[in-house]
């Protein structure tokens, strides 16, 4: 961007006339194409005369590097016509109420429309394989858990809603002790699921856990399991149907 | 005629009587009707352990198309998370591909469905998975 | 009922002949509290407004009823952990928020996103946008007295929001466009059915527009309510539909475009007027652009990647990071300590549906924001509040906010 240094007002003039003549030049070959009313339109800061070029160049200041084709386009609606035609239509519009009765013809119709409610939960919306619900816990099919206590998704957590802690097991495998999941502080962003190297903690497909105290959702490592233990057969399955893209 | 028998109000009526014979019968659908606030007619898919029974019926849209009715064990005590997970992914419409079908992965590990219990007895209460850091300190017994 | 020659004669007995002259008196505006438990403010803004009958003097605006701390929290969090609190901030739209954040970001770590990231970023902010209009339209009719339009639209909303979940996992906070690209590939199918459905949708705008816009009750409550010069519009720092409506040819998709927006041809709407009537037309035709670009982009979506391999950014694929040792240790890198960002700042700003949005980021050098200052646009909006309803009715109050949020 170039910067020129203004020193009065009648500088800033020249300048901005000098842009505004750019302007109409860059538009010259869609300009005719410009309805009348949009030029019109233009019709900003009356009272201001610099401020009336100023904001007039906005839109295409300096910075502005490639030009595209489309422009803008006026929605306000017109100004009436007041022909007699015009004004007879109106009045008959108006005594009739045309588009009261209009609008109600739709809403009418609407009615013999199949209802989009979803009568849960004997039908439930769609989900994907990727939908981030209930966090679990899996295991390897040798029933072997696959946490390794790594302590990526305790990093990387932003509400800070895991607690880990780990020890060395009598075979001398690092496993966790503790894997807490504060389901009220989690904001499922699956950052998490994105973290564990070896696909341990996933959040899974279910959402129906709702609960009625606040301390059913404070899971420990063992619902944790469990949730995996029960949900294996599904995540497994969104897991390889999601191979693709992971 | 003929036409008013395959679109008109005749089919229409007929439908309805499907329908109520599909549910067995005017007690048994108004019972229904009354369970699942409504009667519907489909092909059925399957049926899980737990009683659950599976439908299917495309003419309606997507998100209608698939329901599930609930065991009667559970009466009107049906709720959202007792369909087990393999027909879970199913009703959800992540695949079309029944479990009845393509069995679901299984493991021996793998533990039974178990509904959301909460505000029973059997609700999930937590506690520590490990060994308290510290312990409480025990007055010594007073020497006689 | 006529008065005769005899029952004209009678008069009324004085109220209470034996009151004392009441004198002058002292009288006083009332003064009420308008939300944040009033339906119409939507839970997140409470008016102090000061009426004179039925007429508002003045209106004073508590906000903040949605202040959870973000800026300062986002010090305290790597880039990437300080991503999903752009969702939250307005939850209606978004992509559009993470769009910035990651705007900036990148901006500041100099890297270039990868065509096709930046087309589905392009087709999600526009999604984001129509779900944005929906909401805002829809509850604006619904504060007016018109709640037809909002069922049928939050059909259609419902859709897109199965469309967020598709992409990313989550109907609402997706945390999918992430600094250097997006998080994930589009699913198979995914473009077909939204062509399927934006097809679909422009019916669904066809039947709101005929319900509403030449509807004489909607008129009256619209038209000519809440006036903007673009002289006021400008110097209250309003941005999006607040200006556009008021006659300012201002966009920042074609003053500056990003991401994709210099590909694809759209026209922005302009309101002559500048009243609450003039706004509502200029979201509904900003819907129908935004089906247009949603086309575009998905006719012209090219094939590649979705994020930059620069894996001291974005961190590897999994099986990547399964099969090659150095990708672990990227891995772990980016999911402990995060990605330092060269020292700078910058104020990166986007046309988020209400306005535009700006995320002012300022970079130590470490893998931490050392400041980063968020732009909404409703705030400039809601300040501008007393300006504009200032001799209104209560009831136009109502209609006011509705276009504002």
């Amino acid at each position: 961007m170039i910067v020129f240094p203004l020193k009065n007002k009648k500088q800033h003039r020249i300048l901005m006339l000098a842009l505004l003549r750019w302007r109409i030049h860059c538009e010259q070959p869609n300009k005719m194409a410009l309805p009348a009313k949009l030029v019109a339109s233009i019709k900003l800061f009356n009272g201001l005369p610099c401020g009336s070029l100023a904001s007039r160049c906005t839109a295409v200041s300096p910075i502005m590097h490639q030009r595209t084709k489309s422009t803008y386009k006026l929605v306000s609606p017109d100004k009436p016509d007041m022909s007699w035609d015009g004004v007879t239509d109106r009045a008959s519009d108006y005594m009739f109420m045309k588009e009261l009765l209009q609008g109600m013809a739709i809403t009418f119709g609407h009615i013999f429309k199949e209802p989009a409610t979803i009568n849960y939960p004997f039908e439930k919306g769609p989900l994907s394989p990727r939908f981030r619900g209930e966090h679990a816990l899996r295991r390897y099919p040798s029933g072997e858990e696959r946490c390794i206590a790594c302590k990526l998704c305790e990093a990387i957590c932003p509400a800070q809603a895991i607690t880990i802690e780990a020890e060395t097991r009598a075979d001398g495998s690092r496993r966790t002790t503790r894997y807490d999941i504060d389901m009220t502080k989690c904001i499922y962003c699956g950052f998490c699921q994105e973290a564990c190297p070896v696909d341990a903690i996933v959040e899974g497909p279910n959402f129906e856990y709702a609960t009625e105290t606040h301390e059913e959702l404070l899971y420990n490592k063992e619902k944790l399991l469990n949730n995996g233990d029960m949900w294996e057969g599904e995540i497994a399955a969104n897991i390889q149907a999601e191979h693709l893209y992971r | 005629m003929a036409k008013i028998a395959t679109e008109g109000i005749l089919a229409k009526l007929k439908k309805v009587k499907d329908i109520v014979k599909f549910n067995g019968g005017v007690w048994n659908s108004i019972v229904t009707l009354y369970r699942t606030d409504e009667l519907k007619q489909g092909e059925l898919v399957g049926e899980d352990k737990y009683g659950n029974k599976y439908y299917r019926n495309d003419e309606h849209i997507m998100g209608r198309n698939k329901w599930v009715v609930y065991s009667d064990k559970v009466g009107m005590n049906y709720d959202g998370s007792q369909v087990p997970a393999e027909w879970h992914r199913w009703l959800s419409d992540m695949t079309d591909t029944p479990p009845t079908v393509k069995p679901p992965l299984q493991h021996r590990w793998m533990i039974d469905h178990i509904e959301n219990k909460t505000g029973t007895q059997q609700r999930y209460v937590p506690y520590s998975t490990t060994r308290a850091k510290i312990q409480s300190w025990q007055p010594p017994a007073p020497s006689k | 009922m006529y008065p005769d020659e005899v029952t004209s004669k009678w008069e009324l007995p004085p109220f209470n002949p034996n009151a004392p002259d009441p004198g002058e008196q002292m009288i006083r505006n009332m003064t009420i509290n308008f939300g944040p438990q009033h339906p119409a403010a939507h839970g997140v803004l409470r008016l102090l407004l000061t009426l004179d009958g039925e007429t508002v003097v003045r209106a004073d605006p508590h906000i903040g009823l949605l202040h959870r701390g973000t800026e300062k929290l986002i010090e305290y969090k790597t880039y990437t952990q300080a991503l999903p609190y752009f969702d939250r901030l307005d939850y209606v739209s978004m992509m559009c928020n993470e769009q910035c954040f990651s705007l900036a970001i990148e901006k500041l770590l100099n890297i270039e996103v990868p065509e096709r990231a930046k087309f589905i970023r392009v087709l999600f902010a526009e999604l984001t946008r129509i779900q944005n209009h929906i909401m805002g339209v829809g509850t604006h009719a619904l504060d007016v007295g018109a709640m037809t339009p909002f069922f049928w639209m939050f059909e259609e909303r419902e859709k897109t929001m199965e469309f967020y979940e598709r992409v990313s996992g989550a109907r609402m906070h997706a945390a999918y466009v992430r600094p250097g690209g997006v998080a994930m590939d589009l699913p198979m199918g995914l473009m077909d059915d939204m062509y399927d459905w934006s097809r679909k949708f422009v019916a669904r705008i066809d039947e709101m527009d005929d319900l509403l816009t030449n509807n004489r009750i909607w008129i009256q409550r619209t038209k000519d309510i809440g006036i903007v010069s673009s002289e006021d519009a400008l110097n209250y720092g309003f941005s999006g539909v607040m200006l556009r409506g008021s006659g300012i040819k201002w966009d920042l998709r074609k003053a500056q475009p990003y991401d994709a927006y210099d590909q694809v041809e759209f026209e922005v709407p302009i309101g002559e007027n500048g009243d609450t009537y003039d706004r509502y037309l200029c979201r509904m035709e900003e819907m129908r652009q935004s089906l247009h670009i949603i086309q575009q982009c998905l006719n012209k979506m090219p094939a590649g990647e979705i994020k930059t391999d620069d894996h001291k950014v974005v961190p590897p694929t999994r099986a990547e990071m399964k099969t090659s040792m150095e990708a672990l240790i990227h891995h772990f890198k980016l999911f402990t300590e995060g990605y330092s960002v060269p020292p700078g700042s910058t104020y990166t700003a986007i046309e988020a549906p209400k306005g535009e949005f700006g995320v002012y980021l300022v970079s130590d050098g470490s893998s931490k924001p050392y400041r980063c200052k968020i732009k909404a646009p409703g705030f400039a909006h809601l300040a501008g509040l007393d300006m504009v309803s200032r001799n209104h009715m209560l009831a136009d109050v109502v209609a006011l906010i509705g276009v504002y949020l």
